[in-house]
């Protein structure tokens, strides 16, 4: 029983910290159990009714099970294809086998086996399942610390690096593994209740992991990693929690493959078997534990029809010659079948809860919190930009800039194209660090933070070109954030509705927010920043691309924002109604230097503000004309 | 020192063919980002080739550009055919369907051609070794040195002095651009499949001319490496993938020269082990691509 329970127990007092795995949700759980019973279902029928190959086909079904969702949990959250996760499977293969391996047998298969292995042989399938996962963890932690800092492409070759590295060092090691010899003299045959129990665990574990707020901070990172980092989500950290867990599962799956088969190579879990484990997990939908679940099931009995294809014989009045390598080719097919036709795999991105709206806090009449997004704590300190410079090998995009902003406060940030506005904004929240000055909340240095901690310091952000978690849920997109400030007795799904609610979308919650119209995006980011529960929040053009109504509705977001959360407001806008109508104090940057800060009033008659939007020979027309003709020069409020 | 300088020679010689595989992979990859799996196969279906012209007698001259023509060929058909419908799509997508194309081509090579190695009769006179001084240089190594350098060496013009060049080179930094300044993206990306199908293919000689037989697997081992090469170099770039390829070639060579024998089983994983631990320092590979963030 070690394994099953040993492992979810392993998750989740690893999951405090590390994975994050608190706060499921009811719907989590739901979930699960919707997932669990057609396995439990499968398990019952093979124990009553099946043929002796109707049971074989349903144990290596569930087994299959525990290894896809082992690559869903990394994969699918993470969006980084894993080719290594099978690695995980020969190592628990090998490692669980050299310890159940009869002592006679031992002598004879591994003459030449290192003592101390030797003397641990004749142990029973639980307990060598159960260490055979603490080698597995050595290996996916000292592996998984490099390939975590790594993204997209890059992740998927180094883990093809360990299915590799894995390979040889099996094939080389004669003395322990037979090398590329069959490994045989373990006992055949894995009880069922193992096997179910460790495929029911393993979807337990998998869904509740999507659910937990480390899967939706690395589906978010999945989706944006920018966005991601910027709302405190420390994807690396997350990575190589999954990556960790994912081989975990993989291991259990190795061990119990190993003992269904009784005699196995280092091939038999190479590139042939991942190739039929990622078919499995893309042809469902990578993305959700349900398509995890239902593409193994397809892909098992589509398999099986094949093999018998291929091996010949007479079908009916059909006579079929032996095919080799149908398996490959079907297999190959489908996975070209789903890149093609059906990207999301046969259950798309939602899982079967989620399609059924089980999940109160995405339903619209669930009970909003009253209370609003709380500022944290330190409330007068103040955002000070002290002397910030940024060069770019020789270029200088910003040099000197110098202002305060106080809490309650709007300031604008204005200039011509290239004045260095967004450098600025990236320098402050630490996405591009300055070369020279500092900045500082409450004296406090900001830009030298890791940028997932930046909003923790009270800073959050939204981008000039919209990066939302384009296929995560209007409230899952607003929870990632609020996630990432929540205390210990803090809700942050009620405190991510209430931000919904400031932005006036609280009636869209369960939307996917790529599905959002324009104006209602450029809201939903402001939502998500307020989740932070921010002391500062800087808005990198938020009305750009806007028609009237929805800037007039964003204006009116902005005031509420204000009036009743003080927060101090860095906006920087093209469109000079907007920020001479909002803001307290403008700065205005002009090629990386600052060279006016004042009320609008006053920023409206400076002849360098007009000099540097209009030209210098239309600032220095004749006096005889008022300064700043409405019209022709800066526009009045 | 004099078993330095001849370790260097075969780290050349190596490394050269990981380079031109690993930047057969870049080329393409900087353009449409496809890591292609299938590259391997590519390789393969130049050492089938050969192996087929010279069974039936043709000229060894005649045979070689067809061995280089022929994956070539396989190579702009295959993005005509399995990869034009995924254009655009996620890194995730179109590694898998590589992944699809690779492993069917391969059960094709299996059943049409021979599970088994098909020797490939190379001229004896390939087979001689130059000494000069203390070192001796195999005649295939040295052509494989040159060919290196001159492939190397004629890509450089070709990216640097024509007009199709310069708009990978472009087209590298910015696909969307190039479109709009008016080239075909189709030809663009076209060419970039034949190029790399040309590496894939003079690799693949290069890998036979050593070995002699040509299997189904043949390309697949080495399209690894070569993957893990283009990494290390900064995927994307293509100096990175040709540095990469040397850097790994180097470190196979030198590990084959100076492992203990009873290590020596694994030196592939080693030589991997060191070159993905490469990547802890410098997770964007050796000469990342500076890429402009716009956020």
């Amino acid at each position: 029983m070690l394994t099953g329970a040993g492992t979810a127990a392993a998750g989740r007092s690893v999951g405090g910290r590390l994975l994050g795995m608190r706060h499921f949700g009811k719907a989590a759980w739901v979930g699960s159990a919707m997932l669990a019973l057609p396995l439990i279902i499968v398990g019952a029928l093979a124990e009553t009714v099946l043929p002796s190959w109707g049971t074989r086909l349903a144990t290596l079904f569930l087994i299959y099970v525990v290894a896809v969702l082992g690559n869903q949990i990394y994969s699918g959250n993470s969006g980084i294809m894993s080719f290594g996760h099978t690695s995980f499977m020969a190592i628990g293969a090998y490692a669980s086998a050299l310890l159940t391996i009869a002592p006679a047998a031992q002598a004879t298969a591994l003459p030449h086996l290192p003592g101390w292995i030797a003397a641990l042989a004749g142990q029973p399938l639980v307990v060598a399942v159960g260490a055979a996962l603490a080698v597995v963890l050595v290996v996916a932690v000292i592996f998984g610390l490099p390939v975590a800092r790594l993204g997209g492409s890059a992740a998927s070759i180094a883990t093809l690096g360990l299915l590799v590295i894995t390979h040889v060092v099996l094939v080389a090691s004669t003395d322990i593994t037979r090398g590329s010899q069959t490994f045989f003299g373990i006992p055949r045959g894995v009880p069922m209740w193992l096997v179910l129990a460790c495929a029911v665990a393993a979807t337990v574990i998998a869904r509740l992991y999507r659910s937990s707020r480390a899967g939706l901070g690395l589906r978010a990172a999945r989706e944006d990693e920018i966005a991601a980092g910027a709302v405190g989500v420390d994807v690396v950290r997350l990575r190589f929690g999954a990556f960790v867990l994912g081989a975990l599962l993989c291991g259990v799956s190795g061990a119990l493959l190993a003992h269904f088969l009784g005699a196995f190579s280092p091939k038999d879990f190479y590139f042939n078997l991942t190739f039929l484990l990622l078919s499995m997990l893309i042809l469902g939908g990578i993305t959700t534990v349900s398509g995890a679940v239902g593409g193994t099931a397809v892909i098992v009995l589509l398999v099986e029809v094949l093999r018998r294809i291929e091996a010949g014989g007479a079908f009916g009045p059909v006579v079929l010659p032996p095919v080799f390598g149908l398996t490959d080719i079907g297999i190959g097919l489908v996975i070209l079948t789903v890149m093609y036709r059906l990207r999301e795999g046969l259950f798309g991105v939602r899982e079967l809860d989620e399609r059924l709206g089980l999940d109160e806090a995405h339903t619209v009449g669930a009970p909003v919190s009253a209370a609003p997004p709380a500022a944290a704590a330190g409330v007068d300190a103040s955002l000070s930009v002290e002397h910030v410079g940024k060069k770019f090998a020789g270029l200088t995009a910003l040099e000197d800039v110098d202002f305060i902003l106080t809490p309650g406060e709007v300031v604008g940030l204005i200039g011509p194209n290239g004045a260095g506005k967004s450098t600025l904004i990236n320098a402050v929240c630490g996405i591009v660090p300055p070369s020279s000055g500092r900045v500082a909340i409450g004296g406090a240095p900001v830009a030298g933070m890791a940028v997932h901690d930046v909003p923790r310091a009270g800073l959050g952000r939204t981008f000039q070109n919209i990066r939302l978690f384009r296929n995560l849920t209007v409230l899952e997109n607003v929870c990632a954030a609020a996630n990432s400030v929540a205390g210990a007795g803090d809700d942050p799904v009620a405190a991510a509705r209430a931000a919904l609610d400031v932005v006036g979308l609280a009636g869209q919650a369960a939307r996917i927010a790529a599905t959002l119209p324009y104006g209602a995006q450029r809201r939903l980011e402001i939502a998500r920043a307020l989740a932070l529960r921010p002391r500062f929040l800087l808005l990198d053009e938020p009305a750009a691309g806007m028609n009237p109504a929805e800037t007039d509705s964003l204006m009116e977001v902005l005031r509420r924002i204000r009036a009743e959360h003080r927060l101090g407001l860095l906006v920087v806008e093209h469109d000079l109604k907007l920020i001479m109508r909002l803001c307290d104090r403008i700065v205005v940057l002009d090629k990386g230097r600052q060279i006016a800060i004042g009320t609008p009033a006053e920023i409206r008659a400076d002849p360098a503000v007009i000099e540097a939007y209009i030209g210098r020979r239309r600032a220095a027309a004749p006096a005889a004309s008022p300064p700043a003709p409405a019209g022709q020069g800066l526009p009045a409020t | 020192m004099d078993i330095f300088l001849q370790q260097l020679l075969n780290a050349l010689s190596l490394g050269g063919t990981y380079a031109l595989l690993a930047l057969g992979l870049a080329v393409v990859f900087s353009i449409i980002g496809l890591i292609n799996f299938a590259h391997g196969e590519l390789m393969t279906t130049a050492g089938y080739v050969m192996a087929f012209a010279l069974a039936a007698a043709l000229p060894f001259p005649l045979a070689i550009i067809l061995a280089v023509a022929a994956p070539v060929l396989l190579a702009v058909v295959m993005e005509r055919v399995a990869f034009r419908p995924v254009r655009g799509a996620s890194g995730t997508t179109l590694l898998l369907t590589s992944f699809a194309v690779s492993a069917i081509l391969r059960v094709l090579f299996q059943n049409f051609i021979s599970a088994r190695p098909v020797p490939v009769p190379m001229p004896a006179a390939l087979s001689g070794v130059i000494n000069i001084g203390p070192l001796h240089l195999g005649i295939i190594q040295s052509i494989s040195i040159a060919t290196t350098a001159l492939m190397l060496a004629g890509l450089t013009l070709f990216l640097n002095r024509t007009v199709a060049g310069r708009a990978m080179r472009a087209a590298a930094e910015d696909f969307a651009i190039v479109r709009l300044m008016g080239l075909r993206a189709n030809g663009v990306v076209a060419t970039a499949f034949a190029i790399s199908g040309l590496l894939a293919g003079v690799a693949g000689l290069l890998w036979v001319a050593q070995r002699g037989s040509v299997d189904p697997l043949m390309g697949f081992l080495p399209v690894l490496k070569a993957f893990i090469a283009a990494i290390i170099g900064g995927l994307g770039s293509l100096t990175g993938a040709v540095a990469g390829g040397f850097l790994l070639g180097f470190i196979e060579v030198m590990l084959q020269a100076w492992l203990p024998e009873a290590w020596l089983p694994y030196r592939d994983a080693v030589a991997i082990m060191l070159v993905i631990a490469v990547l802890l320092f410098r997770p964007q590979g050796l000469l990342a691509r500076k890429t402009v963030l716009k956020l």
